[in-house]
C-alpha cells in the first residue's frame, strides 16, 4: 500500500488520460537509485517473457546441501575421524615398540622434576585470572567473529573525543581486549613476583624430549598420570607457556595493529609491520586458542574432573564437588555475559565512553 | 507545540532491493524493512527540540502496509509520543498525489504546528511529497534544510542551493523537509523500548480519512512497464598508438558525447 517507488504507480484511472504523467525516464547512464526506470510505451516489452524459468520442485537446501547430503557428510566425516584416530593410536603404539623407544620413554617419562623452589598448588589470584580469562575469552572470540562476519552491525559507537565510527561489536571486542590485557599483565606480574612462573616456564632443556614422550603417551591412549597440583607434564608446560607468552601477546599485537589505536601515519613502522601481516595472523591465532580450549577442557574432564576443577576453581587438591560448583557458577556467569552482550544492554555502557548511533 | 514527523518504511539499502516485475511494486519480502534513514533524522530533529522544550508533542505519521507496525514502534522507542499508521488495501501502488492527499487528511485530523519530513526517500526517490503536502495543507514550506531552528512561532533554517546557501524562515504552522546533513538517529534505550509498547498507535483506513482512492475524476500516475536494469556492459579500451586523441574524439562523436 505504500507508494514504493512512487513514480511507478498502478492504473487507477483510464490509461489514455495519464500516459504523459509517466514520462519520468532517465538516461540509463545516470540511473542510480531506482533499479527500474519506466520505459515509454512504444518500447514496452513483454514482461512475462523475462521471467526466469523455475526448475521443478527442488529438494530443500540447508546451507549448501540437502538433509540427506548433510547426514551422509556427517556420517562420512565421523567414520573418517574414527578411522584416522585409530590409525594414529595404532601407529603410536607401533612406535613405542621400535628399538630404543621404550628406553627413551623410561629416560624421559613425560615430566622433569621442578626446581626445589617451585610451590605447588594454585594461588587465589591465578584462579581469579583464570575465571576472568574464561569469561572474557568467550566474549572476545564471539565479538571478534561478529566483527568479521556481520555486514550490518546493529549499532555503532563513536569515541567521545571524536574519531572513527566503529561497530558496537568492535567496541565490545576492543574494550574487552583492554580488560583482558590488564588481567593478563597483573597475572604475569604476580606470576613472576610469586615464583609460580616456574610452573609454566620451562626451567630445563629436558622439557622438549619429555614433551615428545608425553605426546607419544597421549597418542597411545596410555596417558601420563595427571599431577597438575605439583608439576605439569612437559607437554602441558609447553602449551601453557605457548598460550600465555606467545599466543596472547601475538593476538594483542596483531589486534592493536588493525585497531584505531595504531599510529596510522608512522610510515617506516607501517612498512616494517604492514597491516596485512596482522590481518593474516590474528584470525589463525584465534583458531589456535579455540583448539587449545577444546583440548584443555577435554583433558580436564577426562583426567579426573572433580580433582582438576578443585585445583583451578576451589584451590585445593581434594576430590569433592566444591570446585565443580564453582566451575558451574563461572560457566553460568559466562553464559549470562553471552546473553547480555546485545545492543540493548551494550548501548548504555558504550554511551558512557562515546556516542551510540544506529547507523 | 505539536510536531508531526513523517516516517516511511522502506527496503533496507544495505541489501539488494527488488521490484516485482509484474506489478512494478517494491518486493517487500526481498529485503529487510526499516524506517528510512532520512525519516529517522527528521524524528531526531523533533526529539531534540522536544527534549529542550517541555510541552512539545511529537507524533509519527506513516502510510505503510499493515505489517509496518513493528517498524513504526521503533520510532516510538526512540521517543515519539504517539503514532498514526494509515493502511488500506486501496493504497497499494498509490502515486504521489494520492499519497499526499491521504497524508494531508491524516495531518489535518490530528492537528499540527510543524510537519517535519525527509527531503527524499531511498526507495521511491520522488522527493515531492513534502511540497505536495504543504500545498494541500495550505501552509508555508521550507525544503531541503541542512540546519533548522524551531522557535515558538516560527521555523528557520539554511538551504544549500547551487550558488550558495539560503537562509529561509516561515511562520508556523509550516511543513519543512530536511537533508541528511542533520544528525543521525539516537539509539533506542531499554526504557524507550518498554515504553513504546504502551504508547498510542492509531491505525487509520481511507474511510476514516474520507479519501476515495479510485476517484475517476482525479488524475493518477500509472506504471506501464517495468524491466530489470540491464547488467553493466564492458567499456571500450583505447590504447595509445599515437592516435589516441583521434580515437577519443571519434568515440565521443560516435556516442554523441561531444
Amino acid at each position: 500500500m505504500q507508494p514504493a517507488p512512487e513514480h511507478i504507480a498502478q492504473a487507477l484511472a483510464p490509461a489514455t488520460s495519464v500516459v504523459e504523467t509517466v514520462a519520468e525516464t532517465e538516461p540509463p547512464a545516470t540511473a542510480n537509485a531506482p533499479a527500474v526506470t519506466a520505459a515509454p510505451a512504444s518500447v514496452a516489452q513483454s514482461v512475462a517473457a523475462e521471467r526466469p524459468v523455475r526448475p521443478k520442485a527442488e529438494a530443500r537446501l540447508y546451507g549448501t546441501r540437502t538433509l540427506g547430503q548433510w547426514i551422509r557428510l556427517v556420517v562420512l566425516l565421523g567414520v573418517g575421524a574414527v578411522a584416522a584416530a585409530a590409525i594414529l593410536v595404532l601407529a603410536a603404539r607401533g612406535v613405542t615398540t621400535l628399538p630404543g623407544v621404550p628406553e627413551f620413554l623410561a629416560r624421559y617419562p613425560g615430566e622433569y622434576s621442578p626446581p626445589a623452589a617451585a610451590e605447588s598448588g594454585f594461588p587465589w589470584w591465578a584462579q581469579w585470572a583464570h575465571f576472568m580469562n574464561i569469561f572474557m575469552m568467550v566474549l572476545i572470540i564471539r565479538s571478534g567473529y561478529q566483527v568479521r562476519t556481520q555486514q550490518k552491525p546493529p549499532a555503532f559507537w563513536t569515541p567521545k573525543r571524536g574519531g572513527k565510527k566503529i561497530s558496537i561489536n568492535l567496541w565490545l571486542h576492543q574494550s574487552l581486549d583492554i580488560l583482558w590485557l590488564v588481567n593478563g599483565l597483573i597475572f604475569v606480574m604476580l606470576l613472576f613476583t610469586s615464583g609460580h612462573w616456574m610452573r609454566i616456564i620451562p626451567t630445563s632443556w629436558e622439557v622438549f624430549p619429555n614433551a615428545l614422550s608425553a605426546l607419544l603417551q597421549y597418542m597411545t591412549l596410555d596417558w601420563p598420570v595427571e599431577t597438575g597440583w605439583v608439576n605439569y607434564n612437559s607437554l602441558q608446560q609447553l602449551m601453557y607457556f605457548l598460550v600465555v607468552f606467545i599466543a596472547a601477546p601475538l593476538s594483542a599485537i596483531t589486534g592493536v595493529r588493525m585497531s584505531e589505536f595504531w599510529p596510522k601515519n608512522a610510515k617506516t613502522l607501517n612498512k616494517i609491520y604492514p597491516v596485512e601481516v596482522a590481518r593474516a595472523v590474528h584470525f589463525p591465532t584465534m583458531l589456535f586458542f579455540v583448539l587449545f580450549i577444546l583440548i584443555h577442557v577435554f583433558l580436564v574432564f577426562s583426567t579426573g574432573a572433580l580433582r582438576n576443577l578443585n585445583h583451578m576453581f576451589g584451590g585445593t587438591d581434594v576430590v569433592n564437588w566444591v570446585g565443580f560448583w564453582l566451575f558451574a557458577a563461572a560457566i553460568a556467569i559466562t553464559v549470562a555475559g553471552w546473553y547480555a552482550a546485545r545492543p540493548i544492554v551494550l548501548a548504555p555502557i558504550a554511551k558512557l565512553f562515546g556516542q551510540v548511533s544506529s547507523r | 507545540m505539536k510536531i508531526i514527523v513523517l516516517v516511511k518504511e522502506v527496503p533496507d539499502t544495505y541489501g539488494d532491493r527488488k521490484l516485482n516485475l509484474e506489478t512494478g511494486l517494491a518486493d517487500r519480502g526481498a529485503s529487510e524493512a526499516v524506517i528510512d534513514e532520512i525519516g529517522e533524522r527528521a524524528l531526531e530533529l523533533a526529539l531534540t527540540y522536544a527534549d529542550a522544550n517541555e510541552g512539545t508533542e511529537v507524533a509519527l505519521l506513516s502510510l505503510a502496509p499493515e505489517g509496518a507496525t513493528a517498524t513504526i514502534r521503533k520510532g516510538l522507542a526512540m521517543g515519539a509520543g504517539s503514532a498514526i499508521h494509515v493502511s488500506d488495501e486501496a493504497l497499494r501502488g498509490a502515486d504521489l498525489g494520492l499519497t499526499a492527499e491521504t497524508l494531508a487528511a491524516a495531518v489535518r485530523r490530528v492537528g499540527f504546528d510543524l510537519v517535519i519530513t525527509g527531503n527524499v526517500s531511498t526507495d521511491g526517490s520522488g522527493g515531492m511529497i513534502p511540497a505536495m503536502l504543504a500545498e494541500l495543507l495550505d501552509v508555508p514550506h521550507a525544503t531541503g534544510l541542512s540546519s533548522v531552528a524551531i522557535s515558538d512561532g516560527g521555523v528557520s533554517g539554511s538551504r544549500p542551493v547551487d550558488a550558495g546557501v539560503q537562509t529561509v524562515s516561515a511562520k508556523l504552522p509550516a511543513v519543512i523537509s530536511i537533508t541528511e546533513a542533520l544528525p543521525g538517529a539516537r539509539f533506542p534505550n531499554f526504557k524507550g523500548i518498554m515504553a513504546a509498547k504502551k504508547k498510542p498507535l492509531e491505525l487509520l483506513t481511507l474511510a476514516d480519512l474520507g479519501i476515495t482512492a479510485d476517484n475517476p475524476e482525479a488524475a493518477r500516475s500509472i506504471m506501464l512497464t517495468v524491466a530489470e536494469r540491464p547488467p553493466r556492459a564492458a567499456g571500450v579500451k583505447i590504447i595509445d598508438e599515437g592516435d589516441a586523441g583521434e580515437k577519443l574524439a571519434d568515440f565521443l562523436v560516435e556516442n554523441r558525447l561531444a
